[in-house]
């Protein structure tokens, strides 16, 4: 899946999601997000030593996550609601390709918690869970 | 206090990271959310995935989770019932 804007209500700059490889909606979600030299935020994050700030990398989770919705999220009010253990093992650079893998663990009530972690190259950068609440 | 009760209150206390408290203090007819405990709708979603995972228990809809989430003691007569 390669129309991720037609899914998700992100732009950009903040659209943070480049490919979907594999999505099986309310279960598992495999994504994709190259980390180009252009990206906004690297520019000062930090200077002559750019990283993806570890609150992107949660965030490209969130956006992975907004596959496991089986329907395009435009329209919908959708919240990060929390953030559990929360790990970055290590920083995301220039040039990497993220996988981001994201696997819901169930929900409720118009909340969802999602699992997922972001690697590069099969090495884990961050590993967290999240609450998303939907209005 | 029953050992089933007992056990939902140390699911509720370690699904919920309410350090510091214990078993005994929390009041088996007082209600979950709003006052008593205070929980929140995140605190329902953990309690929902711990009672899945811990009792092998699932609550379908927010109906059955009114019903169950009314206090300890209704909770615990909800798994009692619908443990396989």
């Amino acid at each position: 899946m390669t129309d991720i804007p037609a899914h998700l209500p992100h732009r950009y700059p903040f659209l943070l999601v480049d490919r979907v490889l594999e999505r099986e909606p309310g279960v598992r979600v495999v994504a994709e997000k190259l980390v180009t030299n252009g990206e906004p935020y690297l520019q000062g994050h930090f200077e002559g030593h750019p990283l993806v700030p570890g609150v992107l990398l949660l965030e490209m989770l969130a956006q992975a996550g907004g596959f496991l919705e089986a329907e395009p999220l435009h329209g919908a009010a959708i919240f990060l609601a929390g953030v559990q253990d929360a790990r970055f093992r290590a920083p995301a650079l220039p040039g990497d390709r993220l996988r981001l893998e994201v696997r819901s663990d169930g929900a409720f009530a118009g909340m969802m918690k999602i699992r997922g972690t972001v690697s590069c190259e099969g090495r884990d950068l961050c590993t967290a869970a999240l609450l998303v609440k939907r209005l | 206090m029953s050992d089933l009760k007992l056990r939902v209150k140390e699911m509720i206390i370690e699904r919920l990271k309410l350090e510091g408290m214990t078993p005994d203090q929390i009041d088996d007819g007082a209600p979950l959310f709003g006052e008593g405990l205070g929980l929140d709708s995140i605190d329902a979603l953990e309690l929902v995935l711990g009672i899945e995972q811990v009792f092998g228990v699932k609550i379908e809809d927010e109906a059955a989770g009114l019903k169950a989430f009314k206090s300890v003691q209704a909770l615990t007569d909800f798994i009692a019932e619908n443990a396989k």
